[in-house]
């Protein structure tokens, strides 16, 4: 757990310097809660397993 | 009769009024301002009244210069409706700042159309990306319940405003639960239509792949004729349809005769409270139905929504995030941050799981035409309160208030919510859940439900 939260907590952090995105230091910790949790929320879809063939179906029409 | 000035006064008896010449159009402006003003110290569910505006609409309606189904119906939007010559505040600070709205949103000058008026935009939750009806710039809608507790979000000042009396109808927003979740915790009569069905042009958009348009009202009746005055295609909008529109008004008196009614079991009978499935056994129980189905890899679709969610409403305030972090509701801001970091392999992957979960979720529509499920895990909780016990497990309540509605949005299928008043308690929600363009058959049990007195808006 202490690993993850360590993981995240950089995965944030360099993410965010990518993004071009300056996460204040007081704003960080909330940032890392809700990635934390999105991680949990996520895991029933990144989970599944897909056919290749499975494509998604946008919207738009040429 | 219900008094046409009173606030228990439906759409469709004010409209009946009107056009009768029993009430002016001036009059129910007036009551209604009346009303608004008396309420909003507490309810706090507007942050625009558009009095001037209502006025002279209604003087206009009773010179006879408009006609319409919504004749002299006062309604109200949720903020990130356009309303011309105001900015179009989305729940935001950030907003304000920006252009005026030069001309109304699509529904607006639907409902104008059909000869109602607008008396002003309503609070909601910061860019919609909320169940609670909080707001750190323009503070909580408040539940007419419990002022102390949450009227539900994102749509929360249209949940409070219909559910105080202060307007019949209010349009509000759904992506992920945003009109289904404040009608069920304000005990209101809601419907989410299906995904395209309803323009959203002259909207400030969310989720592109699950924003939705819709109506909140005290009656099942209400919600049918609002749906059928706002229906029809709009090339503002790239997914709105072009089938022709599909009025259910004249089919309410149908009844249930017909339609083949389920029950939502697995993901839909557990992980909430009891009052949540109580009131799902209360409605299957008026309705005769006892088949329960299953629908597959619910938990999945919850997740792949809420991935989307994150990674399409972070990726439209990117820019903000970078210039105006400061100025964003804390609760909102590290939640799009948060959002803007998740890999992108995650969206493809929900993205691609949608089509399959249609297709598994479409096939059951082939054996049943409206799935029973609940709207909220929950009543309404209280105002600031951040964690939530559902079925013995503590939970974040922005996170989870979603957890039935999510499911169903993500594809895009039209639902009505059918509230029920608990004597003593706090009303509750449930879906009543259709096939895409099959808004009717979910509006009919709706309307059957109010019939038998199962379902109802909060006495006046």
């Amino acid at each position: 757990m202490a690993e993850q939260k360590r993981d995240v907590a950089r995965m944030v952090e360099e993410g965010a310097k990518t993004a071009g995105l300056a996460i204040a230091p007081e704003y960080l910790p909330n940032v890392i809660l809700n990635v934390e949790r999105s991680l949990m929320i996520a895991q029933p879809l990144l989970e599944l397993d897909l056919e290749d063939d499975l494509m998604s179906a946008p919207v738009f029409r040429p | 009769m219900t008094d046409p000035l009173s606030k228990a006064a439906t759409a469709t008896e004010i409209s009946g009024a009107v056009m009768s010449g029993k009430v002016k159009a001036a009059a129910v402006i007036d009551a209604t301002l009346k009303r608004i003003e008396a309420a909003e110290p507490t309810i706090n569910a507007f942050t625009d009244v558009v009095a001037a505006r209502a006025r002279q609409r209604a003087a206009e309606i009773d010179a006879g210069l408009h006609r319409g189904p919504l004749l002299g119906v006062p309604f109200a939007v949720k903020n990130l409706f356009d309303i011309a010559g105001l900015p179009t505040r989305a729940g935001s600070k950030i907003n304000v700042d920006g252009p005026k709205a030069e001309r109304d949103g699509a529904l607006v000058r639907k409902l104008e159309a059909a000869g109602a008026i607008l008396v002003g935009g309503l609070n909601m939750g910061e860019y919609a990306y909320d169940f609670t009806g909080e707001n750190a710039h323009y503070g909580p809608s408040r539940n007419p319940h419990d002022p102390m507790r949450m009227s539900g979000g994102s749509s929360g000042g249209s949940g409070a405003a219909v559910a105080a009396g202060e307007v019949p109808l209010a349009l509000g927003s759904d992506t992920n639960g945003s009109i289904r979740v404040p009608s069920s915790l304000c005990g209101l009569f809601g419907l989410k239509p299906t995904y395209g069905r309803l323009s959203r042009a002259g909207s400030f958009p969310f989720v592109d792949s699950f924003d939705h348009l819709g109506p909140i009202a005290r009656s099942a009746e209400d919600l049918a004729l609002s749906f059928d005055a706002m229906q029809g295609w709009d090339s503002d909008d790239p997914v709105c349809t072009d089938r022709p529109a599909d009025p259910t008004l004249p089919r309410l008196i149908e009844g249930v005769d017909g339609l083949r009614i389920a029950i939502a079991g697995d993901y839909f009978a557990k992980g909430g409270e009891p009052e949540a499935f109580e009131a799902v056994a209360t409605v299957a129980k008026a309705l005769g139905a006892t088949r329960t189905v299953v629908l597959p890899q619910a938990a999945a679709a919850r997740a792949a929504a809420y991935v989307i969610t994150a990674i399409e409403g972070a990726q439209l305030h990117l820019p903000r995030l970078r210039t105006r972090p400061q100025d964003f509701d804390p609760d909102t801001r590290e939640r799009f941050m948060a959002g803007a970091l998740l890999p992108g392999a995650w969206y493809v992957k929900a993205q691609r799981f949608r089509r399959q979960y249609r297709a598994h979720v479409l096939k059951l529509f082939e054996e049943v035409d409206v799935i029973l499920a609940p709207a909220t895990p929950c009543t309404a909780p209280k105002l600031g309160q951040t964690m939530m016990t559902l079925d013995g497990v503590e939970l974040a309540v922005r996170a989870n208030l979603g957890i039935y509605t999510q499911p169903i949005s993500f594809i895009g299928l039209p639902v009505a919510v059918a509230p029920l008043q608990r004597p003593g308690g706090l009303p509750i929600g449930v879906q009543l859940i259709a096939k895409p363009y099959n808004e009717q058959a979910a509006l009919r049990v709706a309307a059957h439900l109010q019939k038998l007195g199962v379902a109802a808006a909060p006495p006046a």
